[in-house]
């Protein structure tokens, strides 16, 4: 047995069928409740708390850090005042915390009521892990009545939607992915198009005919036809709009209303937009 | 069964801190791969079905956490583990510096499998700007490399475990 040529290749052999599997994952995708999902799922609901305790502390380090940057001017004033200044900068920098956390879930919670919507607001507490794709990891999931394909804003405009959750964690697809596609239209000349994310980062309108009129400097909103976002939500502005070359399509870039990197709360949209025709009787 | 426990403990905490560590540093090429990290040091040092197994796991945990196409980080890090399963079958050592090369290369050919499976050998075309910061990351994981294979040498030897590959 030790010496037959499949005991020899026994590792070659395994990880072979490994990469196949790896492939048909690939090809054939995991939807949520498949078997398949489970593993990811349950992985997602272990590394959550742990990501979001080494967001905690990378924010505590940068406090820190900031505090001293600042405490590097008063350096000569006696220990009991740097003591003194240092408690009060770490509750004046706690309360600015508190404070701008409560403006964004004010703002996050004016957005709901305009939207008229059931909504859910959740903290963001990681990124994608390998930085090939935008992905934001969140610290809410099923059992606050997160699933999978929601959609998530935030008070400035389209994040991206839900593409995995466990029972206290949710991945977000964020709309400048290269794998992320919306409904969009110039909100000007009413010129449709997908909203899609570049490799090397960026945002496109891909699929504007070349006969529409779009211009720098329009605002693109989500169109509500792909079922996922309601109709009017701000996208982005058009930062450029090239129309040489061949093809059958303008090359429009955007510049999306969110900053992605600046994202500390979102919010959820539980409940499926309303279908056009309902908007419409409205 | 040691195996598996020591590395899930540095997958967890390797990809909490490259998630976390996303979130405020803005400038992604700086933080190193480190799940590369742990499946070279298995191609390198572990030969059997199991470090491939777990390569593969860890690769699918990788998924849970980033991207948008569950599976591909689970064939590249298996691609990982066979290639540096085959380097090691065919060098008289497989030392950090070796480890290290294969870390730096295995961060570029990862990332650029991962953008071609994704959306199409086309989009290898639309690289060129991501190329500076991930050679820029490659540099700094293979930098990292050594730190982390002195740490699961010491974790495999507090659990008992054969820190160095079968032929050294």
């Amino acid at each position: 047995m030790r010496g037959s040529f499949l005991w020899r290749n026994r590792v070659l052999l395994i990880s072979g069928a490994l990469l196949i599997l790896s492939l048909h994952l690939i090809s054939t995708g995991v939807h949520p409740g498949d078997l398949a999902a489970r593993p990811q799922s349950a992985f997602l609901e272990v590394i959550s708390p742990v990501t979001g305790a080494f967001t905690h502390l990378s924010d505590g380090a940068s406090s820190i850090v900031s505090d001293y940057m600042d405490l590097v001017h008063v350096r000569e004033e006696n220990a009991h005042l740097r003591n003194e200044l240092a408690r009060v900068k770490s509750d004046q920098a706690r309360l600015a915390e508190l404070e701008a956390e409560n403006q964004h879930l004010g703002e996050l919670l004016e957005l709901k009521d305009a939207l008229g919507t059931n909504a859910v607001a959740a903290n963001v507490i990681g990124s994608d892990a390998t930085g090939l794709s935008r992905t934001l990891v969140l610290g809410s999931g099923t059992s606050d009545g997160l699933r999978p394909g929601m959609a998530v804003l935030a008070n400035q405009g389209v994040v991206g939607k839900i593409i995995a959750v466990s029972p206290h964690a949710s991945r977000v697809l964020m709309i400048d992915d290269h794998n992320s596609a919306l409904d969009g239209f110039d909100q000007r000349s009413r010129a449709r198009g997908i909203v899609a994310g570049l490799v090397d980062d960026g945002v496109i309108l891909k699929y504007a005919d070349r006969s529409q009129d779009i211009r720098a400097g329009d605002t693109i909103v989500t169109s509500g036809l792909d079922g996922i976002f309601p109709r009017g939500l701000l996208v982005g502005t058009v930062l450029s709009v090239h129309r040489e070359g061949p093809g059958l399509f303008l090359g429009v870039r955007i510049a999306p209303a969110v900053d992605f990197r600046e994202l500390e709360q979102v919010l959820i949209l539980t409940q499926p937009p309303p279908h056009l025709e309902d908007q419409a009787k409205d | 069964m040691r195996l598996i426990l020591l590395f899930a403990v540095f997958v967890v905490l390797g990809l909490a801190l490259e998630s976390a560590g996303a979130r405020v540093i803005s400038f992604r090429a700086l933080i190193p791969n480190l799940i590369i990290i742990l499946a070279v040091d298995l191609g390198l040092r572990h030969h059997g079905v199991l470090p491939a197994m777990l390569a593969f796991a860890m690769g699918y945990a990788t998924d849970a956490l980033a991207g948008s196409h569950p599976g591909i980080n689970a064939f590249m890090m298996t691609m990982v583990f066979v290639v540096s399963y085959e380097i090691s079958t065919r060098l008289m050592t497989a030392n950090a510096f070796v480890g290290a090369t294969v870390v730096f290369f295995g961060v570029i050919a990862t990332a650029l499998g991962t953008v071609a499976i994704a959306n199409g050998f086309n989009a290898l075309s639309d690289t060129g700007p991501l190329l500076p910061g991930l050679t820029l990351q490659a540099f700094i994981s293979a930098l990292v490399a050594p730190v982390i294979f002195s740490m699961l040498a010491t974790g495999k030897r507090l659990t008992g475990l054969r820190a160095r590959a079968a032929r050294e």
